[in-house]
């Protein structure tokens, strides 16, 4: 299938100047001030079809938002091509903006003072979007989201999760074909991680729109995207299915047990023999079992544990998406191009 | 539903529909900010009376120069009170929609607002422009009109319709220039990230506008006049009403002025928005 999303060799870079100290420093800035490039993305190439729903993960100041800024039409790339939907966003900004919809997790775009519904009203006039479409998606909203009752507050007494859920709704109403998402879940409980995860689910069904999400929690690639692109240092490090991540990556659980009598981690190996589980070698009270998640379930490591000896208590934490980035980095560093 | 992977791209529609469709989206974000200014309504009165106030003490101190002097460089009292009474009209008009042009290298470029407006299927200059407005630019332009017939009444003038349409015509001509002005100080801060604080010192010049441009040594006036268009603002097109025949000529001018002005501007706000380096994360 042609692809929806054409990324080749973009890249972006920004001129920073550095500050010298104190009075002295300052002049000499004002007339000679120290300049240098950053390349914040780096030759980054993808395609994306019609319909897919891509996770966009990296560490902070990878590159993820710049890209994202480039795609959506806001930043102006140093060098390289972008279409989507055959427009070049940073060119054809007005008519681009008209197929799009973008949710940053950090800002909202409704206004601030006035009721969630005026916001929806002054964005239904932007978008010409006709009054047909626009009942349909407010009742869509309303059954997915539930956020009818929110229409009449003013935005700045929303929840954040309630927040979140009006400014998906908001970027949705004109029914773009692509969804730009910024952190998506950023400082969210579990409900509303949930809550944000299903509706996105929903609408993907639904509507076919396609989806690029960036995020640093782990959870929302696992429960949407079947395709992951891994950026660092602004290049991409990996770009594939989720399984295969995985693969790569490894043993990316880690069960922390808190025993209620000291022993060795040997005996623990023993107790889950035949189950591929790693124990850090230590003695002690508390010991710590690695796993990969695709391999084994935490519920059989747990129930061989217990059954065994008395626990006090158990954590299981999955990997951190910065460990998962660095482990790609570090592969890709040392494996050279495989 | 299927996704066609090419978007249309929408060209198709008339110069008229897209101008007709600016002016609803104008209307309604000036609807959007009453709605917003009515949550604050105390702001809005005191804002109202302090302007007016303050516009007063003004007139006070011209009316106080002249019972000193009779004539200023050969300006009669009625004379200068006109080009005064002028000058608030297209001052009146800029200020009723230049608010967010003071603040936006704070609030836009620094606070991040400019990606949600880049983010709009409306121009961007458009969308600065008219997320706010000052309503006391009102008070401006209501005094200024009413300075205007004070003058005239003194003058004896005998203005008709042409001067009524001439009126409607210099004053957003003069508009323009203003805005222009104020348009390529905010432009800067698109490749300057440091908060020049250029525009008060050049909001300060607007005073010198006020007077009759003859009064001031050469270099002045060529200053006011081809440099930082202020001459433009008040006295060249008030003299379409108190200047003579000769300069009544170059009063025409200022529309013209106000579009060069106001497009050189749009085109260096166009190349800063090429430039714009939006904020981390």
């Amino acid at each position: 299938m042609e692809p929806l999303i054409h990324v080749r060799d973009l890249c972006k870079d920004y001129r920073l100047t550095d500050r010298r100290e104190g009075v002295r420093g300052g002049l000499h800035d004002l007339i000679s001030p120290r300049r240098r490039l950053l390349r914040a993305v780096d030759n980054v190439s993808f395609s994306i079809a019609p319909g897919e729903m891509v996770g966009y993960i990296g560490a902070n100041g990878a590159g993820k938002s710049t890209t994202i800024k480039m795609l959506t039409g806001i930043l102006t790339p140093s060098a390289g091509e972008v279409t989507v939907g055959g427009m070049v966003p940073w060119r054809q900004r007005q008519q681009y903006t008209r197929h799009i919809g973008v949710v940053f997790g950090q800002r909202t775009q409704l206004w601030w003072d006035l009721a969630v519904v005026e916001s929806f009203r002054l964005l239904k006039k932007i978008y010409e979007v006709d009054d047909a479409t626009y009942d349909r998606q407010m009742k869509l909203f309303d059954e997915l989201l539930d956020t009818g009752k929110l229409l009449s507050q003013p935005v700045r007494k929303l929840s954040l999760g309630q927040r979140m859920r009006c400014d998906l709704a908001a970027a949705l109403l004109h029914r773009p074909r692509v969804l730009f998402l910024d952190e998506p879940t950023i400082g969210l409980d579990v409900v509303g991680k949930g809550n944000i995860r299903e509706f996105l689910r929903g609408i993907q069904e639904r509507e076919g729109v396609t989806v690029i999400l960036t995020t640093h929690d782990l959870g929302d690639i696992e429960q949407l995207c079947r395709r992951v692109i891994i950026i660092d240092q602004g290049r991409v490090h990996f770009d594939g299915e989720l399984a295969e991540l995985r693969r790569r990556v490894g043993q990316s659980v880690r069960l922390s047990v808190d025993l209620h009598e000291p022993t060795d981690s040997e005996a623990l190996a023993a107790v889950t023999a035949g189950l591929p589980v790693v124990w850090d070698a230590q003695q002690g009270l508390r010991h710590v079992a690695r796993f990969n998640r695709v391999e084994v379930r935490a519920a059989d490591v747990i129930r061989l544990v217990v059954n065994d000896r008395p626990v006090q208590d158990l954590h299981l934490a999955e990997q951190p998406i910065e460990d998962v980035v660095r482990e790609i980095y570090r592969q890709a560093a040392a494996g050279g191009d495989k | 539903m299927e996704t066609p992977t090419r978007f249309a791209s929408g060209s198709d529609r008339s110069k008229v529909a897209r101008l007709a469709w600016q002016g609803r989206i104008f209307g309604a974000y000036f609807v959007q900010f009453l709605k917003m200014r009515l949550a604050y309504r105390m702001d809005f009165f005191i804002d109202t009376l302090a302007v007016g106030f303050s516009l007063l003490i003004q007139l006070a101190v011209l009316g106080v120069l002249f019972s000193k002097v009779r004539e200023l460089d050969g300006w009669s009292f009625p004379q200068v009170l006109f080009i005064y009474g002028f000058s608030l009209v297209p001052l009146g008009l800029f200020n009723l929609v230049s608010v967010n042009l003071y603040g936006f290298a704070d609030e836009y470029l620094i606070g991040g607002r400019f990606d949600r407006v880049l983010l709009r299927p409306v121009g961007s200059l458009a969308q600065v422009i008219f997320e706010s407005f000052n309503v006391s630019g009102l008070n401006e332009i209501f005094l200024g009109l009413a300075v205007m017939a004070h003058a005239s009444w003194k003058l004896g003038a005998d203005f008709g319709v042409i001067d009524l349409l001439a009126l409607l015509f210099l004053a957003p001509g003069a508009a323009l220039v203003y805005l222009g002005v104020f348009l390529a100080i905010t432009a800067v801060s698109f490749w300057v990230e440091d908060k020049m604080g250029l525009a008060p010192p050049v909001y300060n010049l607007i005073r010198f506008s006020r007077y009759p441009i003859t009064i001031y040594s050469l270099p002045v006036r060529i200053f006011l006049t081809f440099v930082l268009p202020f001459a433009w603002v008040a006295f060249y097109p008030a003299a379409w009403f108190v200047g003579g025949p000769e300069l009544a000529k170059v009063a025409l001018a200022t529309p013209l002025v106000g579009v060069v002005v106001f497009t050189g501007a749009a085109l260096m706000w166009r190349r800063g928005v090429r430039n714009y380096v939006s904020t981390g994360s």
